[in-house]
């Protein structure tokens, strides 16, 4: 199958034929070798899908009713990712901007790995093991690490050993990402910078809006979790890189892959078991969760 | 099975085997004879149209378990049983705001199986969403996404995005608190991007809340929309993976 119609267009060397019959003696039939193991997969999937739901009910809480909001409201589990963004950044960043720029740069993976190294075979290239592992390591504990600095919890940490509010006073602004804006006192004039009519939607048949601009918000918001989520990846690379961790495109591929991965299940745990009322972290909330 | 050397003088078996694979009714429906030698087991692939989604031979590597560990080949599976049940429990739900908790409530109480078909239909979406995920690794991790192949990786992507779509707009479709809020939050997350979230919001909801409008859309698509589109990438998917010269290989 595979063989034939990329090598018909090289002239018929010998060695091309030679090299023919061997990939001949390497195949199988697909009946019955392949479809074997289908049936053999679909019987145990079935058996195990059937099981599940004799097992384990669906969930069904009660009547939707808009006038009462449960605390907390959660989205879908695999949407969870999105929903602990969103506690950290500008919604617009954490809802729309971040999941298609991580659905673009996914699609274009091959348009930028386009070298043959390491193709058809678990993680063969010399270092991709090594590269999984750097990448999953940092995407998980860089997360949490992230995610408890915007909780405060290296403050508890610190209380915890040096006394009872213990953190001096002028490093409030280190608290959190929210620190920045509220810990410090920003005159008056950045709070409210009048941009006016900068996007000129009048010119597109839109109505006009007048953007006045929030500097620390913006900071805050947009322009400190930017930063984090582009600058962090590639930080990690030039290290992988200086350290001879990452040499070639598959290296830093599989490094930036596995860490993207862990940074997406990280987030989905922290979203699904590890916030409760108000969103606010809790120690372990699998029981109190419904989101089935 | 020995039926291409028979023994002289026609045994029982033998004659039961031409009774069955060899009258006029069998061999009308299936060309080729019982797939019992390699030019009929090729036949067989060759000339069944659900079979010949295969190549008829393959190399031994992409046969062992541990190369795909039948991911892709799961993530169809489920979607042909979520489809099969998805029928059957549309013969008992009304999407309408007023009927579909109640509908949901005497599937699981009064319908024979009605529990146990939620429940498997519940139970494979979830799975579903997982076998892409873990799909996509797979294919990552085996570096199969490398040319020729950069066109098949991104189908894909379109298919993930078609299977989250797909389980979200069916998680509305209970209509308990758990349906209501979860898509409410999500499509506020839509709602939330500059200058066109809110207009987007409004068409994806039908209305400023979720509610009736929303219950339609979401239906439409979960039971129609979405899975008419994802079976056209998937015919894609899997005519490319053949055109690409089956699953890659090193080379
Ligand atoms: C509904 C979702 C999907 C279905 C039903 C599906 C189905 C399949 C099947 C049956 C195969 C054959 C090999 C195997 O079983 O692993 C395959 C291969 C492949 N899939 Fe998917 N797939 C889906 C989603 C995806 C996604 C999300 C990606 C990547 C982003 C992807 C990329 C590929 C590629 C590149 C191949 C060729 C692999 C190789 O040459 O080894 N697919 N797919």
């Amino acid at each position: 199958m595979a063989a034939a119609p990329q090598t018909q267009a090289q002239p018929a060397s010998a060695a091309v034929k030679a090299r023919q019959r061997r990939a001949r003696e390497e195949e199988l039939l697909v009946w019955p070798d392949l479809v074997f193991i289908e049936f053999i997969c679909a019987v145990l999937f079935t058996i195990l899908i059937v099981g599940l739901a004799v097992m384990v009910d669906s969930i069904l809480l009660d009547r939707a009713n808009p006038a009462v909001t449960p605390n907390p409201s959660k989205a879908p589990w695999y949407f969870l990712n999105l929903q602990e963004l969103l506690l950290h950044m500008h919604p617009a960043l954490a809802g729309v901007v971040v999941p298609t720029v991580a659905l673009i740069a996914l699609g274009a993976i091959p348009y930028w790995d386009n070298t043959p190294e390491g193709q058809g075979e678990w993680l063969s290239t010399p270092r991709a093991w090594l590269n999984l592992r750097v990448g999953a390591a940092v995407g998980a504990i860089g997360t949490t690490l992230l995610i408890f600095y915007d909780e405060s919890k290296h403050i508890q940490l610190f209380e915890m050993i040096a006394g009872k509010d213990s953190w001096p006073e002028q490093l409030n602004f280190m608290r959190g990402l929210r620190g920045i804006q509220n810990e410090i006192n920003w005159p008056a004039w950045t709070l409210d910078v009048p941009l006016g009519n900068v996007l000129r939607l009048d010119l597109l048949g839109l109505p006009k809006i007048e953007l006045d601009w929030n500097i620390p918000g913006f900071i805050v918001e947009q322009f400190i979790p930017v930063n984090t989520m582009v600058g962090l990846p590639i930080l990690l690379s030039l290290v992988a890189h200086k350290l001879k961790i990452a040499q070639t495109k598959r290296d830093h591929m599989v490094l930036q892959f596995s860490g993207f991965i862990a940074v997406y299940v990280t987030l989905t745990i922290v979203g699904t078991y590890f916030r409760g009322e108000g969103l606010a972290l809790v120690p372990y909330t699998i029981f109190a969760d419904p989101s089935h | 099975m020995a039926a291409t050397e028979r023994p002289q003088g026609r045994s029982m078996g033998d004659r039961l085997y031409d009774a069955i694979f060899g009258n006029r009714l069998w061999r009308s429906i299936f060309r080729s004879g019982y797939p019992n030698t390699p030019r009929n087991q090729m036949l067989a692939v060759a000339t069944n149209v659900f079979l010949h989604l295969h190549p008829t031979r393959i190399h031994r590597t992409h046969v062992k378990i541990t190369h795909t560990f039948c991911l892709g080949g799961l993530s169809f599976f489920l979607f042909l049983g979520l489809t099969i049940s998805g029928v059957l429990l549309m013969f008992y739900y009304v999407p309408s705001v007023d009927r579909a908790y109640t509908d949901i409530l005497a599937l699981e109480t009064d319908v024979r199986f009605g529990q146990l078909m939620r429940n498997m239909h519940r139970w494979m979406a979830h799975g579903m969403v997982l076998t892409v995920l873990m799909h996509m690794m797979r294919v990552f991790y085996t570096g199969a996404y490398k040319p020729p192949r950069e066109f098949n990786w991104v189908v894909g992507v379109v298919l993930l995005v078609l299977t989250l779509l797909l389980s979200f707009t069916g998680y509305l479709l209970p209509w308990d608190q758990l349906a209501l809020w979860a898509i409410t939050v999500g499509t506020n997350m839509v709602g939330s991007a500059p200058l066109l979230g809110e207009p987007n919001r409004f068409i994806l909801v039908g209305g400023f809340q979720v509610g009736q409008a929303a219950l339609t859309r979401f239906y439409a698509l979960h039971v129609i929309g979405l899975p008419l589109l994802a079976a056209v990438f998937m015919m894609v998917h899997f005519w490319r993976i053949r055109r690409d010269g089956g699953l890659a290989r090193p080379l």
